[in-house]
Formats: C-alpha cells, sequence, structure tokens
C-alpha cells in the first residue's frame, strides 16, 4: 500500500471546506447548491414524467389491442373533442411525445440527473461536485425544458409529431407546421444545454476531487459508467444540439439545411441525410449514455449481494470505455436503407458487431462475479439480475439489426422497437430500480419494504418481457413501427392477438408501479430508520450517516483500497465481519497479501 | 388472365410468406442467428439460476478476483469465440450477399429481361412508371399507375425511387424487399418474385398523419399475362396522352448509376 502523504490530505480540505447549510427555503430546496439535493430534484422531476411517458405508452399499447375503441380514463379526460378515442394525429403525437420524454425528460435524469449528482460526490469521497453553482443551474436549465415540453403538449396542432427521431423534412414546416413541434425541438436543445452543463461538472468532479488514494482503479463501476456517460454527453449532446439548432432555424426562418426536392410540392437544395448523420452520431452513443450508468451501477450490486469481488474489475473497465469509443463509430448502422454506398454500410456492420465483444467481456463478468458467490435476493440484487435478462434480450436481438442483410427485413419495424426498448428502456428502467431500492436508504434515511420490492420486482419483471418480446415477434412477423392501425395491412391482420395480449402486459406493469409508488411514499415517511451500512458493503458512501451530512464527510476520507472487498479471509479473522470498506484500516498492521488486492 | 384475389392473410407468429426467389437467403440468415442467440441466452439463464440454487446465503463466497492470467484468457477466449461463431456468419454472409444478390445490380441491368419501374413517393402514395415500349422515362407511351404495381413472374424487377416530400420507405415484407425514398435522392432496390399473387406494399417509414394508409398493391403475373397487361395499358397512356399536362410529366433519363 502506497502511503497518503499528510499533505496530499490536507490539500483535499483545503480544496472542499466545509461550507454551512443554507437554512432558507429558497436556497435550501430550489436553488440549492448540495449535489443531493439537486440528485432528488431531478429524481421527482424525472419520476414524475416517467409517469407522463408511461401514460403515454399506455395509449399507443390500446391503439395496438383495440383500434380506434375509446380509451377508458386517460380518453375521456385528454381525448374528450375526438370521443375518447385516439385518431391519427393524436396517434403520432403520443407515440412521438412518448419516446422524447422518456429518453431526454425521465429515463436522462433519473440515472444521470438524479444518481450522477447524489452518487459521484460521495462515492469518490468528495463534500461537493467541482462546480455547485453550474449544476444548480443545470438542473433549473432542465426545469426550463420541461416548461418547453409541457407548452409542447398543448401546442397549436398538437404537440410534435414527427417521431422521436424528428427526421426531416417531416419535421420541418413540411410535414409538421404546428408550434408543438417546435416546442419540443426547443426542449430538446435546452435540455442539452442542462445534459452539457451536467457533463461537464461530473467529469471535472472524478477527475480534481477523488479522496486522497482512490486512484482510477478504486473507483466503484457505477461511478465509472456515470463518469463514462458523462464524457459521451460531453461529446455528443453538442452535436444533437446543432442538428436541433438548425431544424429550428429550418422551422421558423425559412433556411433549408434539411429540406430537399426539385418537384413542385417541395423544393430546397437541402440535406434531409445530413440530419439523420448528425442525430445518429449523437442518437447510438446515446444508447450507451443511457445504459453505461446502469451497467456500472449493476456491476457493483451483483458483487455486493454475491459478496464477492467483482470479477475482473479492470476488464469491466475496459470493456465500457471499449464500448465508450466503439460508440461513436457505429451510428451508421441506423442508416442502412437510405441509400448508403455498400462500403459505408459494411464498414458501420463490422464496428457494429464488433462491440459484441466488450458487451460479452461484461456479460462473463458478470456471471462469473455471481458464480461461487454467497448471493443474497434481496430486491436491489433481483433487480440486477432482471437487468441482465433483459439486457440480455435486447444485446442478442441487436446483432440481427447491425448486419445489413437482415437488417434489410427488419428494418424500421417491431422487432427494431422491441430491441431498443429492451436495452434503453426496459434495462435502464430496471437498473434506476436497482439503484433507488439500493440508495433509497442512504436518500432518505430509511428502508423500503422489501416484500413490497419483491412482489413489484416479479410482477415488472414478467411484464417487461412479455410486452417487449411481444414487439419483437410481431416485428418479425413484419409489423412495421408508428403504424396507428397496423391491422390495414392484410399480412399483419392475425396480429391483433399477440399485440393484445403484450397490452395488456403492458397495462399489468402500470399498476405494479403503483405498488412501487406506494412503497416509495410510506417509506418515506415510516419507513424503518437505515443505519449508516444496512447493505453491509464497502464503497465509501455507506461510512457516512444515512442521509449524509450537507458536508458528506466530517473529514475526508483516505482511500485504502478497491470497492469489492469481500469474503477476504483475513478480513473475516480480524473483523469478524465478510466485507472492509473502502477507506476502512484493518486492526493490527495490514498483511502484504491484503494490501497487495486492492 | 389468371383470376387473382386480394393478398392472402397469414397465419401465426413467424416470417411472411416469401414470395422472391432471394429471401430465403435473409430468413435463413435470421433463423441460423436465432439459433446460437436462443443458446446463448439459455446457457445465460441456467447459469444464472443454478448460481441462486447452488450459491445462496448459506454458501461460503470465495474470495476471487478474477485477475490470473488463466482466468482472463478463459473470458477473452470465450468472447472472441463468441464473436467469431455468431457475429462472423452475419458479418461474412451480409458481405456475399450484398456482393451477390440484393447489390448485385450489374447483373440485373445486364439481364435483357429485366423490367425497369420508377417510383414517385408522396404524401400518402406510390405512383409507378414504366418506360412503354420505347424504353424511355418520361415519354407518352409510358404506363403510370397509382397504388398499383404490376410486376412479371421470375423476372428481375428494377426500381428507382424518389420522394416528393417527406422520407418514405418502399417495403415490401413477402419479398423481402426494402428501401428509403429521400427527397433529392434516387435509391433503388432490386426483386425477383418466384410467384404470382398480391402482395402488400407498405410505407416503412414515419411519413405523417396517414402513413399507415400509405398502402399499394403489387401484383405479380404470369410473365406472358403481364406483357399483354403491359402493351393494353401503354397503348391507352399513349392514346389518353395529354401534353399540356404538366404534373402528369415526372420521370428522370433512366441512368444505371444514379446514385449520389
Amino acid at each position: 500500500m502506497q502511503a497518503i502523504p499528510s499533505e496530499e490530505r490536507a490539500a483535499h480540505e483545503e480544496l472542499q471546506p466545509i461550507h454551512h447549510e443554507p437554512k432558507s427555503f429558497f436556497f435550501k430546496y430550489l436553488w440549492s447548491l448540495d449535489h443531493k439535493m439537486i440528485g432528488r430534484q431531478f429524481l421527482w422531476a424525472g419520476l414524475g414524467f416517467l409517469l407522463v411517458g408511461g401514460l403515454l405508452a399506455m395509449m399507443i399499447r390500446w391503439q395496438w389491442a383495440f383500434p380506434g375503441k375509446p380509451v377508458p380514463v386517460l380518453g375521456s379526460i385528454f381525448l374528450r373533442s375526438q370521443g375518447g378515442a385516439i385518431g391519427p394525429a393524436t396517434y403520432m403525437t403520443i407515440f412521438t411525445m412518448h419516446g422524447l420524454i422518456m429518453i431526454f425528460f425521465a429515463i436522462t435524469p433519473v440515472l444521470i440527473g438524479a444518481f450522477g449528482n447524489f452518487l459521484l460526490p460521495l462515492q469518490i469521497g468528495a463534500r461537493d461536485m467541482a462546480f455547485p453553482w453550474l449544476n444548480a443551474l443545470s438542473f433549473w436549465t432542465f426545469a426550463l425544458s420541461l416548461v418547453f415540453v409541457i407548452l409542447s403538449l398543448f401546442g397549436e396542432l398538437g404537440a410534435a409529431g414527427a417521431g422521436w427521431t424528428t427526421y426531416p423534412p417531416l419535421s420541418t414546416n413540411v410535414g409538421t407546421p404546428g408550434s408543438g413541434q417546435t416546442w419540443m425541438v426547443a426542449a430538446v436543445f435546452v435540455t442539452g444545454v442542462s445534459t452539457i452543463m451536467g457533463g461537464i461538472n461530473y467529469v471535472t468532479t472524478v477527475i480534481r476531487h477523488r479522496a486522497p488514494g482512490m486512484t482510477w482503479m478504486r473507483l466503484p463501476l457505477a461511478t465509472w459508467g456515470l463518469w463514462l456517460t458523462a464524457i459521451l454527453n460531453v461529446l455528443f449532446v453538442p452535436v444533437l444540439g446543432s442538428a436541433a439548432l438548425l431544424l429550428l432555424l429550418d422551422r421558423l426562418f425559412g433556411t433549408q439545411f434539411f429540406i430537399a426536392g426539385a418537384t413542385a410540392s417541395v423544393s430546397g437544395g437541402g440535406d434531409p441525410i445530413l440530419f439523420q448523420h448528425l442525430f445518429w452520431i449523437f442518437g447510438h452513443p446515446e444508447v450507451y449514455i443511457l445504459i453505461l450508468p446502469a451497467w456500472g451501477i449493476v456491476s457493483d450490486l451483483l458483487s455486493f449481494f454475491s459478496r464477492k469481488p467483482a470479477n475482473w474489475y479492470r476488464g469491466t473497465v475496459y470493456a465500457m470505455i471499449a464500448v465508450c469509443v466503439l460508440s461513436a463509430m457505429v451510428y451508421g448502422h441506423h442508416m442502412f436503407l437510405t441509400g448508403f454506398t455498400p462500403l459505408l454500410g459494411q464498414s458501420f456492420m463490422l464496428l457494429t458487431l464488433i462491440i459484441s465483444v466488450p458487451a460479452e467481456l461484461l456479460f462473463l463478468n458478470w456471471l462469473r462475479t455471481v458464480w461461487q458467490g454467497s448471493i443474497r435476493l434481496t430486491t436491489p440484487m433481483l433487480f440486477s439480475l432482471g437487468m441482465l435478462f433483459v439486457f440480455g434480450m435486447g444485446g442478442l436481438t441487436g446483432l440481427y439489426l447491425g448486419a445489413t442483410a437482415t437488417d434489410i427485413y427488419l428494418h424500421d419495424t417491431m422487432f427494431v422497437v422491441g430491441h431498443f426498448h429492451l436495452t434503453m428502456a426496459a434495462a435502464s428502467f430496471v437498473a434506476s430500480l436497482a439503484a433507488i431500492y439500493f440508495w433509497f436508504p442512504k436518500m432518505f434515511g430509511r428502508r423500503m419494504n422489501e416484500t413490497l420490492g419483491k412482489v413489484h420486482f416479479w410482477i415488472t419483471l414478467v411484464c417487461l418481457v412479455t410486452v417487449f418480446s411481444g414487439q419483437l415477434l410481431a416485428g418479425y412477423s413484419g409489423q412495421s413501427r408508428r403504424l396507428y392501425d397496423p391491422y390495414q395491412y392484410t399480412f399483419l391482420k392475425h396480429l391483433l392477438g399477440v399485440n393484445r395480449v403484450a397490452s395488456y402486459a403492458a397495462f399489468l406493469l402500470l399498476f405494479a408501479q403503483f405498488i412501487f409508488i406506494y412503497n416509495f411514499i410510506r417509506s418515506l415517511i415510516a419507513g424503518e430508520k437505515a443505519e449508516s451500512n444496512p447493505w453491509q458493503v464497502s464503497t465509501l458512501e455507506w461510512f457516512t450517516a444515512s442521509p449524509p451530512p450537507y458536508h458528506n464527510y466530517d473529514r475526508i476520507p483516505t482511500v485504502l483500497r478497491g470497492p469489492h472487498e469481500f469474503a477476504d479471509p483475513e478480513v473475516r479473522r480480524r473483523l469478524g465481519r465478510d466485507f472492509i470498506g473502502q477507506a476502512e484500516e484493518l486492526p493490527e498492521a495490514m498483511p502484504p497479501a491484503v494490501a497487495s488486492a486492492g | 388472365m389468371t383470376l387473382l384475389l386480394a393478398p392472402l392473410p397469414e397465419k401465426g407468429i413467424g416470417l411472411p410468406h416469401d414470395a422472391s426467389l432471394h429471401g430465403w437467403r435473409i430468413d435463413a440468415l435470421i433463423n441460423e442467428t436465432s439459433v446460437y442467440v436462443g443458446l446463448l441466452f439459455v446457457i445465460m439463464v441456467a447459469w444464472v439460476v443454478l448460481a441462486c440454487l447452488r450459491h445462496g446465503p448459506r454458501h461460503e463466497a470465495r474470495f476471487d478476483h478474477g485477475t490470473s492470467t488463466r482466468s482472463i484468457a478463459v473470458g477473452l477466449c470465450i468472447a472472441g469465440a463468441i464473436f467469431f461463431v455468431v457475429d462472423g456468419p452475419l458479418f461474412v454472409n451480409s458481405l456475399i450477399l450484398a456482393r451477390d444478390v440484393f447489390g448485385n445490380f450489374a447483373k440485373v441491368e445486364a439481364d435483357p429481361k429485366s423490367v425497369r419501374i420508377e417510383i414517385t413517393a408522396h404524401q400518402w402514395a406510390w405512383v409507378a412508371r414504366y418506360a412503354g415500349p420505347d424504353g424511355k422515362f418520361n415519354t407518352p407511351d409510358d404506363i403510370v399507375t397509382f397504388n398499383d404495381v404490376v410486376v412479371p413472374e421470375g423476372t428481375p424487377i428494377l426500381f428507382q425511387l424518389v420522394s416528393t416530400d417527406v422520407i418514405h420507405s418502399f417495403n415490401i415484407p413477402n419479398m423481402r424487399a426494402k428501401i428509403d425514398a429521400v427527397p433529392g435522392m434516387v435509391n433503388r432496390v432490386w426483386f425477383e418474385a418466384k410467384e404470382t399473387g398480391e402482395f402488400d406494399i407498405a410505407c416503412a417509414q414515419h411519413c405523417g398523419l396517414n402513413h399507415y394508409k400509405m398502402k399499394a398493391t403489387l401484383t405479380v403475373l404470369p410473365r406472358p399475362d403481364w406483357e399483354k397487361w403491359a402493351a393494353e395499358a401503354s397503348a391507352n397512356s399513349a392514346r389518353d396522352y395529354d401534353p399540356d399536362d404538366r404534373e402528369a410529366h415526372w420521370g428522370w433519363d433512366w441512368s444505371e448509376h444514379a446514385r449520389i
């Protein structure tokens, strides 16, 4: 073990002095500079919009199961002018808003905004983010984008309707002239600004504020995932921002960046495909932006609840880095059918398939972590294993879409929808739930009910798998995505049954979330008080109070070892338990065997 | 002339009926991949279930960081093996199929029997144009059809597509053919039908309000019937040709390398 010079610790104390907790309501709850409070702000906003996005999903599912029939409950509230039923114009705004809200205003704030903020400083032994003021600005910029989303929902001619991918010319005034589309493009731009501010903060914080001894190879994997995500955000969200800005210019000021056509109805010298390049240069890394935090969190939780060190920690880190690097080079597989030259398509195919190698290494590491462990099937562990299940399905179905030949048939079908929902939606959602169940005691100082958590898990997993398998099967049978009424086509008529089963599962999925909401609120008010380390795990945040004080650590910890030190016989002999904290000193002089294990 | 009915409904979950000469190649690749993927998934789930059953709370966890050279080598070998066995065939077959079949336009263009069709997609219809006996597009003998594409059996059919407004995608699931129609670009696709009948043509790219109704019918006729149909249709077009109807005069010089 290398000794930590006392000057280094002193330098950290000087860099991050203890500030007094503000007492006024405004500075404590609204313009808070505390990363834990900002994390909670993102959590509430994200969970709220998750519910909105979820209700929109239910309406899509209703339309596929009972096309044109009045929607129960929601229809009589929101669609009264149409007799409670969804019309084609409403339908296209519903699936567009569902996609955009879920990606940018639900999963991103929950996984990255809430857990990124809450965890990063705590897990690296810092007192706050590097730029607390920027952090607050990031949240309130995000809040502004939420206002734009709401304005879009009530926009003239309806909300945005060009699909979440917002392809021009459909997304220009040629296809969607309403203000709803404009507000939504603006909302994506503004939330992008917020994400970039957050990203810069996360990247800097992890580089600058790691506690003494917290080397890169001692970071918890959740921190690695969140940090890599922040890097991808800083690199690629600006590309999305530029695409959104050019699109806004096309919509509002009559430019023609993306409008093309030499015929009478539409004329312009722009290039619609340019938008797709910009969108997917961002869009493919975005898939990993949403899943890297989930991978990191699950990698840690699998080790924690197997009571065993994570298998080949460095391999997991390298695999995540490799995925990040590759993520920027594979986006063309979204565009195989746009008329690419074959060589370009084939190059993207090769790079896409290569991503499966680091992904396989991650899976192997997870599987080998649980093997020979001492598995505790707590609620967070169940959700972590659930993520393996749904991400396994999602990842494997990606193979068909990455190859140019099989993509000819499957492109733009529900198979694609099923695939990316299993990866981005189901896996991120399940991992978010694992994270909420796991860090709830640290965030709020109380414990959630385990029995309700397990009931919630099983219904959620079964329903998610049914819903998205149903999509995979419908797509395999030829159903295109985004069809208001698939049964217009003779070759799709027989798919009503499978779509209906998937829809019933979706409705049940929604109801299961009320178990979670009940459990969450009840635990918040009356849950059993949590001690500082209820899960008996080793990362830094579990060695401060639950919830942590305003300044996180009275004394900045000195880190001595990696994040997954479980089942060490030496620790068991000296401490009488199966784990040791990252900054915890072993009583007596440390023998060399333990020191080298870090 | 063969009596034709509406497209036949499909039964059960699975790939729709393949009426094309080469569609089975895509189907085979999909199904082969499904075997590997299914196997990997079953192994993964079995592994986790077995771990939960055997290595529960009463099992003593092994203190192992998985960092021995042997352990790392095993991991890398498994990942490499999966890549070569599962991804490898997908990659190689995609290259072969692009070269020999789906991207082999040179061969189709050289075939004197090939039928060339120009498609203009717009919100929300497919308009098809055949060159007629003179072999030139945008001339009085062109056949122009609306949401109705008629092609001969056992003949390569070569399409060039444009769009006049937003992006559409020309999708014939029963022929395993699909390509985007993009404003400002000419894209191309080809297939050969191996049986007669009627099939759905669908739009695969969200193109606005009536995207779901942007549907056309593909009718495959025996070659002699098709030639009879084409001759009649072309004669009708020539007779009804109106030189002043500028809207109807679209079509471009067919260039075999019309790619941007």
